[in-house]
């Protein structure tokens, strides 16, 4: 369903000059299936989800999503996924019907199949009690089910969520993941990303691990425990980031340039702390992404 | 190599089929429709859009009411001291009102006081009366009991005016020789602040008090003026008839003025530039505010991402928006254009205004060209603004952006309202300027003037809406400018980066400042070169300077802001054929580069000042050795106008669209020239010369044509006064000097359109659209399928 192929994106950046934010990225996801992209801040899942949603394009390498490329057939591909995001917001002065209804409308579909879909839809999140209401007076939960509704209006059969439970309280994240969960088991084919491990843990079928670019393994839970003879996954994901901070400079390579360590730290923090939202957490990573 | 680059290029071209895509007109209108209804439920928008018009023309209009009515209230208060001295004077007063026949049909408030009155305590001294009397004006006058105080002197009584008594009086006598045009001199302004200081010499003198500080004062003053000149005469005519002159003989012819302009016409005048410069101003800001909240606030709420991951397609996004804000940039102007009409013609009809009588109510119909005329302008503000505002990241920094804008535009609207700007063959290529000037000359009921500058205008116009629709365009295609939000600005940095990440060329930002630091640079150097020159140093110097200017900033750029200055300025080797080629379409491209030129000077013709001075020039270029005029008015002028133009400014461009980088050099080589009537036909030899240099990738070829081209223009009457018996079949001799037999520039069109053929055919020497930046390469697979969609 997701084909990704030595993706590699590169930005001009007045500090660094030419920056790979994205380099040499390469996994594949099944239907049914939720694939985990778990990174600290700055480590370029943001960067990979914007161009599986044909918002940025690649320098190198290709993407398809259900079957269609993300640069050849980018209109396709809008139409055969849904993105959450938090970097996507809602309209302040359209309501949450509205608003469901002109992203069903532009996905071209007809009036009254989309009105069905949207009862339906609207019951099934439990979001009647506010379907009139101005999306600037929504609360953070029910903004994020107004997104969600948004991105299922058209049934895709490719959901992404990047960094979806950022700000969200435990309740709205647990509800989240919930529907995460209902989707998959629908045959849906999803990929969620996250820097907060136990969501991994609990909800991904198949992980990749991302730093500074580089996807450095991808397995199910289970596998990437053998492989790197750690019980516990926070251990495993640890061992993986020094493993290749260590080659890294042991090339001469200075990557680590990316990330400062005071930047790492906080970082490194914000992926144990699951309340702490990273934008406050290390706002610097943050923007260096970007 | 080569095949790997082409093939490259075609990878960027189907990379983007997508984009490419046609818009879908459903797709448009959803996205709209969103836009306005967003728009409408924003109380800020709506504010400036719609309430304040509607709130503002009214609340001048009361205002003006009320200014009016107030000064129609209080009439001018005048208080005239001394009348008993008036007995033997023609008379002046009539009741508490100036005589009639002396003041205009506004009332005056007229309070009459004896001499003795003021001055009882004293009556002996007469200077010391005049003092009294004097200072209580000033006083009343100053503390504004009055606007006006007139002091009639005592003399008035004992018929001792100059000319009226034969007493001579050798004080009086003198002054009404040395003065005899005014001799109840009316006071300035300092007697009426001076501390009483009348002298005698103007003792005699009506005094007339007044304050400059207070309006009301001013005008009483002037009003009062008028009947004491009014009463002035009187008198004289009545002297005049005393000693047996027909007082008709004073005036021997009088004049009637005769205004042919219907009243239609004096209100056309008026309204034509009041109303297309209100209107305009309105688009401006109601294009403004829309695309600031429609990208950049979209921005800063998080809600573009939401949308460029819809199935909408950029081209359609962008439609959507440009169309919401055109809509409202309409809206704005026509709202406070109908909202202006209505309080004025119902304020006009109540307030008589004086001096501006004249605007009496607007004449509707031909408003309705104005209407017409809106669409393209408001439609090029809207393109225009939301191209700015998407560069900017919040509505705060927007409004940062859209000044610079505002500036650059505001003078395009406040050029055509100043005197005498009329619409010809430089202000038709103005944008905005010529689409005033035309609505105007149409309002004016000239259509022949308008009809004939039409197809310019419009093409001005279109090709700039053109422009800034693709420039929008381009900026939603655009990551750095959709994403680029995290990167902080430091100047240091910044100059590492210029270093760091140079290239083997000019970027487009580069080549845009190299061109306008030489125009900035030309105009400034053009200031040094005020004389004609007499000697052949002088003539170098002022050659040399502006070309040196044009030629260092290519140069230094080059130098420091690109890897290897030799590839930024596009000194490219080339096959032996092709320069060849070139010096071939320079010679037969002559003929057709002096007909375009003939024919702008025909339509401009420089004036004869111009002319007067640019005579000894050309008999100075004619006296020089040959050589010498060669080297610095053909070779040099080709060498730099080349590597700056077609080199840096040129390479710089390419990248970003072939057809870009050859109109933008042709248009700032042409402006470089200086006058109109070379930079027309040096815009039109840029655009050939342009495209030349882009089929063969060097400037070599272009420094031919160049050089070429202009050793014919200045040894054509050389050539001419030749003995060679060949130059016969080409040159005849006119009225302007040596020309071109028209059999012969008939043939040279023929000939220089079979260069032009071959090289369209050459093979082209580097493939410049090869770029190993990805978003270089993006964007000149943008132009190359924006131009196959055109």
């Amino acid at each position: 369903m997701i084909q990704v192929n030595n993706l590699t994106k590169t930005y001009q950046d007045l500090r660094r000059g030419s920056f790979t934010a994205v380099d040499h990225v390469s996994f594949a996801v099944k239907p049914g299936e939720i694939f985990g992209l778990l990174g600290p801040n700055g480590a370029g899942k943001t960067t990979v989800l914007r161009i599986l949603s044909t918002v940025l394009k690649p320098t190198h390498g290709t993407a398809v999503v259900a079957g269609y490329d993300v640069v050849r057939d980018a209109a396709d591909v809008r139409r055969s996924i849904g993105f959450v995001s938090n970097n996507t917001a809602t309209y302040d002065r359209m309501t949450a019907w509205e608003l469901v209804r002109y992203f069903g409308r532009l996905h071209g579909m007809q009036a009254d199949s989309l009105d069905q879909r949207m009862d339906a839809l609207f019951g099934k999140l439990r979001m009647d009690d506010f379907r009139d209401v101005p999306c600037a007076k929504l609360s953070t939960g029910m903004k994020q089910k107004v997104s969600i509704a948004r991105a299922l209006i058209h049934d895709p059969p490719v959901l992404v969520f990047d960094e979806a439970t950022l700000g969200l309280d435990v309740m709205v994240a647990r509800n989240l993941l919930q529907v995460i969960r209902a989707l998959r088991d629908a045959g849906k084919c999803l990929i969620f990303s996250t820097h907060i491990m136990s969501e991994v843990e609990r909800l991904c079928d198949r992980i990749a691990i991302m730093y500074q670019g580089q996807i450095l393994d991808t397995g199910t839970l289970d596998e990437l425990k053998q492989r790197h003879g750690h019980a516990d996954f926070e251990e495993v994901f640890f061992s993986l980031l020094s493993q290749h901070e260590a080659s890294a400079s042991s090339e001469g390579n200075p990557t680590s340039e990316a990330l400062t360590l005071e930047d790492e730290a906080l970082s490194l923090e914000s992926l144990t702390e699951h309340a702490v939202p990273a934008k406050q957490a290390s706002p610097s990573a943050q923007d260096s992404l970007v | 190599m080569k095949k790997s680059q082409a093939n490259h290029r075609q990878v960027a071209v189907k990379e983007h089929s997508d984009d490419n895509q046609r818009p879908r007109l459903s797709a448009i209108g959803m996205i709209y429709l969103r836009e306005m209804r967003d728009q409408f439920r924003d109380r800020r928008t709506m504010f400036t859009i719609a309430v304040l018009p509607l709130v503002l023309y009214p609340l001048l209009g009361m205002v003006m009411m009320q200014v009016a009515q107030f000064s129609q209230q209080r009439p001018a208060s005048v208080c005239v001291i001394g009348v008993e001295h008036l007995d033997h004077a023609p008379p002046l007063l009539e009741g508490d009102q100036f005589a009639k026949g002396l003041s205009d049909d506004q009332a005056m408030q007229v309070d009459e006081y004896r001499w003795d009155e003021l001055s009882r305590n004293d009556s002996s001294a007469e200077a010391s009366d005049a003092m009294t009397a004097g200072e209580q004006a000033n006083q009343w006058v100053k503390s504004g009991r009055y606007d006006v105080a007139l002091v009639i002197p005592p003399h008035f009584q004992r018929d001792e005016l100059p000319g009226d008594a034969q007493i001579t009086d050798l004080q009086n006598e003198n002054k009404a020789s040395g003065d005899p045009s005014d001799p109840p001199n009316t006071s300035t302004a300092d007697n009426a602040h001076a501390d009483v200081a009348v002298t005698p010499a103007t003792a005699n003198d009506v005094q007339l008090v007044f304050h400059m500080g207070r309006d009301s004062s001013a005008m009483a003053k002037g009003r009062v003026q008028s009947v004491l000149s009014a009463w002035r005469s009187q008198w004289v005519i009545k002297r005049i008839e005393s000693n047996g002159i027909d007082p008709k003989s004073l005036a021997p012819f009088n004049w009637s003025p005769t205004d042919v302009a219907s009243q239609r016409n004096r209100e056309a005048a008026f309204w034509s530039k009041v109303l297309p410069f209100i209107m305009l101003i309105w688009a401006m800001t109601g294009a403004f505010y829309p695309a600031i909240d429609l990208v950049a606030g979209e921005k800063e709420r998080g809600t573009l991402e939401t949308l460029l991951c819809s199935p909408a397609l950029r081209s359609e996004i962008v439609w959507g928006k440009m169309s919401a804000v055109f809509t409202f940039s309409m809206l704005t102007a026509l709202l406070n254009a109908v909202s202006m009409l209505v309080t004025s013609s119902l304020v006009l009809a109540q307030v008589d205004l004086g001096p501006l009588s004249s605007m009496g109510s607007p004449p509707l119909i031909p408003m309705l060209w104005l209407l017409v005329a809106l669409v393209p302008l408001s439609a090029l503000f809207s393109a225009l603004a939301l191209a700015v505002a998407a560069m900017a990241n919040s509505s705060k920094e927007g409004q940062y952006y859209l000044m610079p804008l505002m500036m650059v535009t505001l003078p395009l609207v406040m050029l055509p309202i100043l005197p005498g700007t009329t619409l010809n063959v430089g202000t038709s290529l103005v944008p905005v300027t010529g689409m005033f000037l035309l609505v105007r000359s149409l309002i004016e009921g000239q259509y022949g003037v308008a009809m004939m500058y039409l197809p310019v205008v419009l093409t001005v116009t279109l090709l700039c809406l053109l422009g800034a629709a693709r420039w929008a365009q381009h900026q939603f295609q655009s990551e750095s400018v959709l994403f680029g939000a995290g990167d902080r600005w430091e100047f240091r940095l910044w100059l590492k980066h210029l270093w760091r990440d140079r290239k083997a060329w000019p970027t487009p930002a580069q080549a845009y400042l190299c061109g306008a630091l030489i125009l900035i640079a030309l105009f400034f150097a053009r200031f040094l070169i005020s004389e004609i020159p007499t000697g052949l140093a002088g003539l170098a110097k002022m050659i040399l300077l502006p070309q040196m200017v044009i030629l260092i900033p290519a140069v230094l750029m080059a130098c420091f802001l690109t890897r290897s200055p030799r590839e930024a300025l596009r000194i490219r080797k080339t096959h032996w054929s092709v320069l060849a080629m070139a010096v071939i379409l320079g010679l037969t491209l002559h003929p057709t580069y002096l007909m375009i030129s003939s024919f702008v000077q025909q339509m401009s013709p420089p004036t004869p000042e111009m002319l007067e001075l640019m005579l000894p020039l050309s008999t100075l270029v004619s006296e020089s050795p040959w050589w010498m005029i060669v080297l610095l008015m053909a070779l040099l002028p080709a060498v730099c106008e080349e590597l700056a133009f077609r080199g840096f400014v040129f390479g710089g461009l390419v990248r970003q669209g072939t057809l870009r980088a050859i109109v933008l050099s042709a248009f700032m080589f042409g402006i470089s020239h200086g006058v109109l009537q070379q930079s027309i036909p040096a815009f039109v030899i840029g655009l050939l010369i342009g495209w030349v240099s882009l089929r063969t990738g060097s400037i070599l070829p272009c420094l031919l044509i160049h050089l070429t081209n202009n050793s014919m223009s200045t040894m054509l009457q050389r050539i001419a006064e030749s003995d060679w018996p060949i130059v016969n079949l080409f040159l005849h001799s006119s009225a302007t000097g040596p020309a071109y037999n028209p059999l012969w520039t008939l043939v040279s069109m023929g000939l220089a359109a079979t260069c032009l053929l071959y090289f369209g055919n050459v093979q082209s020497v580097s493939d410049e659209a090869d770029s190993s930046d990805q978003e270089e390469a993006d964007a000149t697979a943008l132009d190359a399928a924006g131009l196959a969609s055109a």
